[in-house]
């Protein structure tokens, strides 16, 4: 009797299971496969990955690690969000509240400021991988230019959440920030108007920056990184085809697949292959690829605890308009263009980026040609690979002067003196 | 049956066309309707038209610095007149340094008339119009700005 109550019972914690979880744990590769497919949240990968892209010293990872700080973000964000006011000078009590008397509320706020610098670098250093081994190459060029858009909207977030803590550091940064804005030729003065509110930064261009930073530009991010993952995860990540073993067919088993795919509208030709071609050359997502990824999450997890404990989050005086600090800086992703503005204003703070987002944009449908691809620092793609990487080299020796050598008056100074 | 005969009317052709016209229009009356929006018709800044007190507290010879304002005024031997301290460049404000301004965020110098001595600037300082109100108090107008020969005689 005993049993049979028992045994009924686990039947129907079972079915209770089932309703919720469909497919148990996967025992065999098929069933592994089926949950990768089946799921919501697992259907993002493929069920089988090419042993290619699957390497460490392709990706790096850094594509996973944007994303990854994107999520720490929007959690940590939300959390902030709770005790943050979007209005001077409450605005800059409540960051003295979270660094002081909230529990726990100085690690968020120093995982979420961390974080956001983190995201700054890693999405610049993806972008300069996905250069380095052509994967902007057909049929992935429109995919580069949803990538450039996510830099752009990264540094937007950045920026907007940069001015949230209402100290010096904030309001100065923005001044500077917004000011060259303005200098963009006919509509300057009013992009700033617009973005301020108002002719000076007060309580218009708190609220106008806090609803940019937690509504508008992280929705519009949400979007476009599905988009782009989507396009990834059709397209499969570039090299995959010229690194497979040209056993292809001869499996039998497995015959080459001939799935392709055109996103309606968006995207335009249907010719990548849903999966890399070689059975031999592929092994299933779960467990390889999730594994993976579930590691690789854990890692900027932690890191971002142990930095978070160690380096605190900077929080000056109360932003006073009265009172300049010496030297007044953008945040540090914009030194590089400061560093341009404090010889010429109208070329560093307009001409050069403008030019620099334009040729970004412009890659893929410049350089044509398909050799290359899917490989680090091809010797097909010389030409190319050599004019980005002084640019970037460029970009990044200006950003350094601009933040370390840079000190009152703009004038030059050694770091370590 | 022709396949004349299955061409589509005419009138519901244009019918058609006028549609997509009515929605053209509307959508761009819409996006002019989300911009106009996004542009405040009240600020609840300081007033740009403000009195700074009576020429009194401005004694001759002197250059009082107005903080809040961030205004210089000056009482020169020919009249009084006001020069904004924020920098052309990036916004910062200048200091009196020198004969003239400097700016600390750049390096900006300028001359005792604002005008741009060296460094990035691009531009010279503001010159704002000063009035007398009835009640005798110095104003200024951030809306009017003047060139650098302007002097109120007080």
């Amino acid at each position: 009797m005993s049993q049979t109550i028992g045994s009924r019972t686990l039947t129907w914690l079972d079915g209770a299971r089932r309703s919720v979880c469909r497919i148990g744990w996967p025992a065999t590769d098929k069933d592994r496969a089926a949950a990768m497919i089946s799921s919501l949240f697992l259907h993002i990968h493929p069920a089988r990955v090419s042993r290619h892209v699957l390497k460490p010293t392709y990706t790096f990872a850094l594509g996973l690690i944007s994303g990854i700080l994107f999520i720490v973000l929007a959690v940590t964000g939300l959390a902030l969000m709770l005790y943050y006011v979007p209005y001077p000078p409450e605005a800059y009590r409540s960051m003295k509240d979270l660094q002081f008397v909230v529990t726990f509320g100085i690690v968020l706020r120093n995982i979420h400021r961390w974080s956001a610098h983190a995201m700054v670098g890693v999405v610049f250093l993806h972008m300069c991988r996905v250069f380095w081994t052509g994967s902007y190459k057909p049929p992935r060029e429109f995919n580069w230019v949803i990538g450039v858009v996510l830099l752009l909207l990264t540094l937007g977030l950045s920026f907007t959440g940069y001015l949230l803590p209402w100290d010096q550091l904030a309001f100065w940064a923005i001044t500077v920030g917004t000011n060259i804005a303005a200098y963009a030729p006919v509509v300057g003065d009013q992009v700033k108007f617009l973005l301020l509110g108002g002719h000076m930064i007060g309580p218009m261009t708190l609220l106008r920056f806090y609803v940019l930073h937690c509504v508008m530009l992280p929705l519009a991010m949400l979007l476009l990184i599905s988009l782009h993952v989507w396009r990834v995860r059709k397209d499969g990540l570039s090299g995959a085809e010229i690194h497979a073993s040209p056993t292809e067919e001869l499996a039998g088993a497995f015959p080459a697949s001939t799935k392709t795919y055109g996103l309606m509208a968006i995207g335009k030709r249907p010719r990548a292959s849903v999966e890399a071609r070689d059975p031999n050359d592929e092994v299933f997502a779960w467990p390889h690829l999730l594994y993976r990824e579930l590691l690789v999450a854990l890692a900027v997890i932690i890191v971002l605890h142990i930095v978070s404990l160690v380096f605190m989050a900077p929080l000056e005086e109360i932003a006073d308009p009265t009172r300049t600090p010496n030297p007044a800086k953008a945040p540090w992703y914009f030194l590089g263009l400061q560093e341009l503005v404090h010889y010429s204003a109208l070329m560093g703070g307009v001409i050069v980026p403008t030019l620099l987002v334009l040729a970004l944009l412009a890659v893929p449908y410049v350089d044509r040609g398909a050799a290359g691809s899917g490989r680090w620092f091809a010797p097909e793609r010389k030409m190319a690979n050599t004019i980005f990487t002084s640019l970037a080299a460029v970009f990044v020796v200006l950003t350094i002067v601009g933040t370390l050598f840079r000190g009152a008056n703009w004038a030059w100074v050694w770091p370590w003196k | 049956m022709t396949k004349k005969d299955v061409l589509p009317d005419p009138v519901r052709r244009s019918m058609f066309a006028i549609g997509c016209i009515a929605v053209g229009a509307a959508t761009a009356g819409f996006l002019a309707a989300t911009f106009r929006f996004l542009v405040p018709n009240v600020l609840y800044e300081p007033s740009r038209r403000f009195d700074i007190g009576p020429p009194s507290d401005f004694p001759p010879g002197a250059v009082t610095f107005l903080p809040d304002r961030r205004l210089y005024v000056f009482n020169g031997p020919d009249g009084f007149y006001a020069i904004s301290s924020i920098c052309t460049h990036l916004g910062c404000n200048v200091k009196r340094g020198g004969p003239g301004f400097e700016c600390p965020c750049h390096g900006s110098r300028f001359d005792e008339n604002g005008q741009v001595a060296q460094g990035p600037a691009p531009k010279a300082l503001a010159w704002y119009a000063l009035s007398l109100s009835p009640h005798a108090q110095l104003v200024v107008d951030l809306d009017q700005q003047v060139s650098p020969e302007f002097r109120l005689r007080a």
